[in-house]
């Protein structure tokens, strides 16, 4: 257990409103700079899984650790979701009335860069990184899919977190746009070392990963 | 970006609904500075006329608060003037009261004030034209400028009151808006009209005092005053000029009836504020679980959407302080009112208007930045 970057040790979710288990004893270890896929039939709990993981929501029994230390025992979860987890999510959720620059700078508040001038420069040097500084001056509308899902991934950087949480990333993007996500992804992976865990239904993305983690019915299978 | 900057961006991405909001709550706040601002104009009029002519005790009939009302006995002065500590040239005697002149086809409300000749509010009378009533005048009066304005009227044109034509002798500028708006005439002739011969509506008076202890000294003056009778048994009401001011029926009223409006504008504002706020949290609440997601704990939350409330009350306080300021300017045109009020408001009246909205704001907003820093990330996230 203290090995792995991230443990969920024997995790179970049931929703309020029905009986099913969302998650039913799920245990996954996941180390530093390993990239993990995870895929299933939709609504076998992937995404509840990654919440989860992400410090989103608190599981009904077991204990996700991270290094070694139990999250639920946090008080700080806040604190600890800005510092250590960029999330990247299918529909990118950038925020409308900001720039892309501002989008990418919304998580630096609670990160360790306190004066505003660099904070602006690191969004212009991860906007650098994605291929979007050209565009940083644009608000979501106006940018492609591609373009906002770029965008996201800078932001899920701001605060050089060591795991990167991607629920269905390219989900919403063309064959084109998810490849060169993907690379992107993979590469700050590899670069950065970072712990990568996608939620995916794609075969393809599902195959460049480390390891790939099946579920079903709330289940690891 | 500063933390500023992203709120202000919250704001404005709906400028209609900011700015009607604003608008919303500056009425509300508008008439309430308005009002406020008004009753500190009449209650700092009152004082400043009693502060600059070293007025230490006003004596009215006893269970009486408003001076229109007073009946007072004008032999029970002398009576006065024999009290140890009494200055003999600091009694000012006064019959004040309110009347009706006609301007064209309308009522004009008036107040006369009749002083005998030796009364030293006649000092502090500048005249602009004519001259001042002397001993031995009949049927002279002076008019306060504004009065005059409101009358058309100069010197050597005639009035009537009571049935009674007066001519104008005079002119005068007061430093009191009350004496501005009001016909100066003799005693005699003012107990005449008003058919109160004999009578006054009451006095003020200079205390000699000491330095050691000045307050000791006019309180001694106030307790022999309150024992005098007159003939009737009825006892006399002596009050410090502070204590007057704040019981003045006339000063009472207008912080009465500015405080109700400050009621209703507080009412009215924590509505419009709640409801523009649960609007604004409601339609962000996609956003707000991804900047709880991002890491943003609830405080921040609860900061951002109390920061976009005082924002809005600032921007509702300034602009309805620039209409209340406009507001009293032009009910000073109005003849029928410029002679009880000033124009403008004074500058702790606007700062306790920006508190008050900001308080309005605050109250208004509490719900839902609360309701919004509760939310669960990710249902919020799940929110359409």
């Amino acid at each position: 257990m203290t090995d792995h970057l991230l443990f969920a040790d024997g995790l179970v979710k049931t929703y309020p409103d029905g009986d099913v288990h969302a998650l039913n004893g799920v245990t996954l270890g996941v180390n530093a700079g390993e990239y993990v896929a995870i895929t299933g039939p939709s609504g076998c709990g992937k995404s509840t899984l990654l919440n989860v993981l992400g410090a989103l929501d608190r599981p009904d029994q077991g204990e996700v650790y991270f290094r070694g230390e139990a999250i639920s025992k946090r008080k700080d979860l806040d604190h600890f979701r800005a510092r250590q987890i960029g999330f990247i999510f299918q529909s990118f959720f950038l925020l409308p009335s900001l720039t892309a620059r501002e989008n990418v700078q919304v998580p630096m508040y609670e990160g360790p860069i306190a004066s505003v001038r660099d904070r602006a420069k690191k969004a212009d040097e991860l906007l650098e990184l994605v291929g979007m500084a050209k565009r940083a001056n644009h608000r979501p509308t106006k940018l492609s899919v591609g373009e906002r899902q770029r965008v996201a991934i800078a932001r899920s950087l701001a605060n050089n977190p060591s795991l990167l949480l991607a629920d269905e990333p390219t989900g919403n993007l063309d064959s084109a746009n998810a490849v060169q996500v993907m690379d992107l992804l993979t590469g700050f992976q590899r670069e950065r070392n970072l712990a990568l865990v996608i939620v995916t239904h794609s075969p393809e993305i599902a195959e460049r990963a480390d390891r790939i983690v099946k579920m079903k019915d709330g289940q690891v299978v | 970006m500063y933390f500023l900057s992203f709120i202000l961006k919250n704001l404005t991405r709906r400028p209609i609904r900011t700015a009607l909001t604003v608008l919303g709550l500056a009425v509300a706040v508008g008439s309430m500075i308005s009002l406020m601002g008004i009753s500190h104009n009449v209650e700092a009029a009152v004082a400043e006329g009693f502060d600059r002519r070293g007025v230490d005790i006003v004596v009215l009939q006893s269970g009486v608060v408003e001076q229109t009302s007073s009946e007072v006995e004008e032999r029970l002065v002398d009576r006065v003037l024999r009290i140890p500590g009494v200055d003999p040239k600091g009694v000012d005697v006064a019959l004040i009261s309110m009347t009706v002149l006609r301007r064209g086809n309308s009522d004009l409300p008036a107040v006369t004030i009749g002083w005998p000749s030796s009364n030293f509010g006649f000092d502090d009378l500048m005249i602009l034209s004519g001259r001042r009533v002397v001993e031995g005048d009949f049927r002279k009066v002076m008019l306060g400028a504004t009065m005059a304005e409101n009358l058309k009227k100069q010197v050597g044109d005639s009035i009537e009151l009571q049935e009674k034509q007066f001519e104008i002798v005079g002119i005068f500028k007061s430093f009191s808006v009350f004496e501005n708006g009001a016909i100066v005439m003799l005693l005699p002739e003012s107990q005449e009209i008003s058919s109160r011969q004999g009578k006054i509506t009451g006095f003020s008076i200079r205390v000699n005092k000491s330095l050691e202890h000045p307050d000791a000294d006019i309180e001694a003056v106030r307790e022999r005053i309150n024992a005098l009778t007159d003939d009737t048994g009825r006892h006399l009401s002596a009050q410090t000029t502070k204590d007057y001011v704040k019981t003045a029926s006339h000063v009472q009223l207008v912080k009465a009836m500015s405080w109700m409006v400050s009621v209703i504008a507080m009412v009215i504002g924590v509505i419009s504020m709640l409801d523009t706020m649960i609007m604004s949290v409601l339609e962000r609440t996609q956003e707000i679980g991804i900047l709880r997601a991002v890491g943003w704990p609830r405080s921040r939350v609860v900061r951002m959407v109390l920061i976009e409330a005082v924002i809005l009350s600032l921007a509702a306080a300034a602009i309805g302080s620039i209409g209340a300021i406009a507001l009293t300017y032009v009910l000073t045109l109005f003849p029928k009112v410029n002679g009880f009020i000033e124009s403008g408001i004074a500058p702790v009246v606007i700062a306790k208007g920006f508190a008050f909205t900001v308080v309005i704001g605050l109250i208004g907003a509490a719900y839902p930045a609360v309701r919004a820093a509760l939310l669960l990330p990710t249902e919020a996230i799940r929110h359409d």
